[in-house]
């Protein structure tokens, strides 16, 4: 079961670098959190109820539904539809994706092969996860689709940390959980800065400061 | 202790934010300064005490590298406080916007002190990130279009080389998985039973967190930028102190490589990238144009010294602890400088000013002298620093390394050396409209860290000197 679920954020990965439309990236990024609430649910080790409460409102509640609902909002605000040409055109990026997969997957047969007590196919796809939210940060224009990728990264990152068996201090982890709520808060109020400001919101404007 | 330096400030901030008075803004921040350093000095004489719940001096800890960049923290943190009453009035805040620019300024040296009190990496990495976003407001503070592109590019490259650097943290976890801890001191007990490759895996990710942090080449885009648009204290802030915080977790973390006798790897990365961000900052400093990029690059420069001297291991440590010190001060007080500039010329371009003697004196002799000793002229300690480099060169048997060591240093203290005195000699601007001359308080700070150099440099007090031999003992 937690293998479909995984497989099934990994394909999310691919979805995203195929669609143009910006609300589809956001549903994407919601569906994320929610498949890694059920990852969290269902991969119950240890009956510390701290814990899962914890972790349950970060995903299902922050990631799933807070975060994405906010960025819904700025989207719908600023009328931001479609993401602009990208540097690299959509063919080569899908290829660009399967290469990262492939990638993905052959470093999941290498950690089955290590024993290094870590869980193959999560490590696998939080490299690819982790890879193809970074090409899609370099590739991408929009700074909304920059700040929904990273948003991407760090469900990545989550991923990551799933598959190692230590844990964190719950001090830590509260720590990170306010870094990334307080990041992605700071993120908006500047990306509506940028909106105000300048007439687009990609990139390609912010040429100001050079030497 | 440790909770009085974490949460008055915090404290001091909110009371500001709420009430948005000039006079409780001013007390707010100087009382923090005050305090900070009553702090510093009651650890230097080793006078503790403790009122807090214990399960803090887990997570805390004044170690004696810590302490060491606490102070010099607290010492750029007092200088920039002093320089923001004049900050306030040189651009009549008001008391809204003063509290603002309080609150966010004493949590973001809140969060500093946290990073550098860590003992727990990802503890550690939790207050790195908090201070990214604490300072990106900072920078915004004028609210001009160049200073949100430079707060934009900073959160968004620093929130990304973090998360990277919280990627090299797990993965470290996955290769320390029997010591289940990422407490420094379990991780140095243990360091020979963390597997090698996943170590030197995790050294790759968190060098390029800590590294885009540090602004060292060729990772250091945002550096510049940020310096250069946020307000003069703030850009004293984060060259003089943000910088180290990063810096002292890369010690901590070279640390774990020197325990586990892995550190051929690591130093093998640091001294590229060193030598990478001294070329860097030679080739930009020769062709700028903004006078307060030009002290970004020179922290790019100075941060890449430092990388250099970490790769020379035991025999560069004590010249990196001299030389984080000498470039906090000098730096701040160049910042600081800066802004009477700015507030003379109303221009950042080098092309606009000239003339500063005859216009304002006293700035005119802080900028020249402050610039000697960034760039190493005697008896400023840099030029120590950089002499027991050269000596550390040939102490490891890389002497040939001497010689573009030397060149790029030269280069850019030609170019820095060049502009500076462009700007303080020659005829005042036709343009140029006369002022009046900025308060004294404007002087005062740098002045202060000047002498503080001076002594050092002519005759350093033993106990600083103990103080630095154990802060570099540390990582041996």
């Amino acid at each position: 079961m937690t293998n479909i679920l995984i497989i099934l954020l990994g394909t999310s990965m691919l979805y995203v670098f195929s669609v143009s439309r910006i609300e589809a990236y956001v549903k994407i990024l919601s569906l994320q959190g929610f498949l890694l609430f059920l990852l969290v649910v269902i991969d119950i080790r240890e009956i510390n109820w701290v814990n899962i409460a914890f972790l349950s409102i970060e995903t299902l509640v922050i990631k799933a539904i807070i975060i994405p609902y906010f960025l819904l909002r700025v989207i719908r605000r600023n009328e931001i539809g479609r993401e602009v040409e990208p540097y690299i055109t959509q063919f080569y990026s899908i290829i660009i994706a399967s290469l990262i997969f492939i990638f993905g997957f052959v470093a999941a047969f290498w950690a089955a092969k290590t024993n290094a007590g870590i869980k193959p196919l999560y490590f696998g796809v939080s490299i690819l996860l982790i890879i193809s939210s970074l090409f899609l940060i370099i590739n991408r224009k929009k700074i909304i689709t920059h700040i929904l990728c990273y948003m991407m990264l760090e469900n990545g990152i989550f991923i990551l940390s799933l598959s190692v068996a230590n844990e964190m201090p719950m001090l830590v982890n509260v720590g990170i959980l306010l870094d990334l709520f307080v990041g992605i808060f700071l993120f908006v109020i500047f990306f509506n800065k940028i909106q105000e400001m300048y007439d687009g919101s990609h990139i390609d404007v912010l040429t100001e400061l050079k030497d | 202790m440790i909770s009085l330096v974490l949460f008055v400030p915090v404290i001091c901030g909110l009371i500001a934010l709420i009430l948005k008075n000039q006079i409780i803004n001013r007390i707010a921040l100087l009382s923090s300064g005050l305090l900070y350093l009553v702090v510093s000095a009651a650890c230097w004489f080793n006078f503790k005490w403790y009122w807090f719940p214990g399960w803090l001096l887990t997570y805390f800890h004044f170690d004696t590298a810590g302490l060491y960049f606490f102070s010099i923290m607290t010492l750029v943190f007092c200088s920039s406080a002093v320089y923001s009453l004049f900050y306030f009035k040189e651009h009549s805040l008001s008391a809204r916007n003063e509290s603002i620019y309080v609150a966010e300024l004493l949590s973001f040296i809140s969060v500093m002190s946290g990073a550098i009190l860590a003992t727990n990496l990802a503890l550690f990495w939790v207050f790195v990130e908090a201070t990214t976003l604490t300072s990106a407001l900072l920078i915004y503070f004028e609210k001009k279009k160049s200073s949100l592109e430079a707060a934009w590019k900073y959160i968004f490259i620093c929130s990304i080389g973090i998360a990277l650097a919280f990627v090299g943290i797990i993965v470290l976890s996955i290769g320390s998985r029997q010591i289940n801890s990422l407490f420094f001191s379990d991780l140095y007990n243990h360091a020979l039973e963390i597997d090698p490759f996943w170590l030197k895996v995790s050294f790759a990710f968190i060098f390029v967190g800590l590294g885009t942090k540090i602004g060292v080449a060729p990772i250091h885009a945002w550096l510049p930028d940020a310096h250069s648009e946020a307000p003069s204290p703030v850009s004293a802030l984060l060259s003089g102190t943000l910088l180290n915080a990063a810096f002292l977790g890369l010690l901590r973390v070279q640390g774990i490589f020197i325990h586990a006798h892995q550190e051929n790897f690591s130093n093998f990365i640091f001294l590229i990238t060193g030598f990478l961000s001294l070329l860097v900052s030679a080739v930009f400093m020769l062709r700028l144009r903004n006078y307060k990029r030009m002290l970004a690059y020179s922290s790019i420069e100075n941060m890449g010294i430092l990388f250099i001297g970490i790769s020379l291991g035991k025999y560069g440590i004590f010249a990196v602890m001299l030389h984080v010190l000498a470039h906090s001060l000098s730096k701040t007080s160049l910042f600081l400088t800066s802004g009477n500039i700015l507030y003379l010329y109303k221009s950042k371009k080098i092309n606009s000013v000239s003339g500063l003697m005859h216009t304002d004196n006293v700035t005119g002799w802080i900028w020249i002298v402050s610039m000697l000793s960034i760039i190493g002229i005697p008896p400023f300690p840099i030029f120590l620093s950089k002499f027991m480099l050269i000596k550390a060169f040939w102490l490891s048997g890389m002497y040939l390394l001497t010689i573009p060591f030397l060149l790029l240093v030269i280069i850019v203290a030609f170019g820095m050396g060049g502009t500076v005195f462009k700007m303080a000699f020659g005829d005042v601007p036709i343009n140029y409209i006369p002022d009046k001359r900025p308060v004294f308080y404007a002087y005062v700070p740098q002045i202060v860290l000047l002498i503080i150099l001076f002594v050092v440099g002519i005759n350093m007090p033993q106990r600083v000197f103990d103080f630095m031999n154990n802060a570099a003992g540390f990582f041996n």
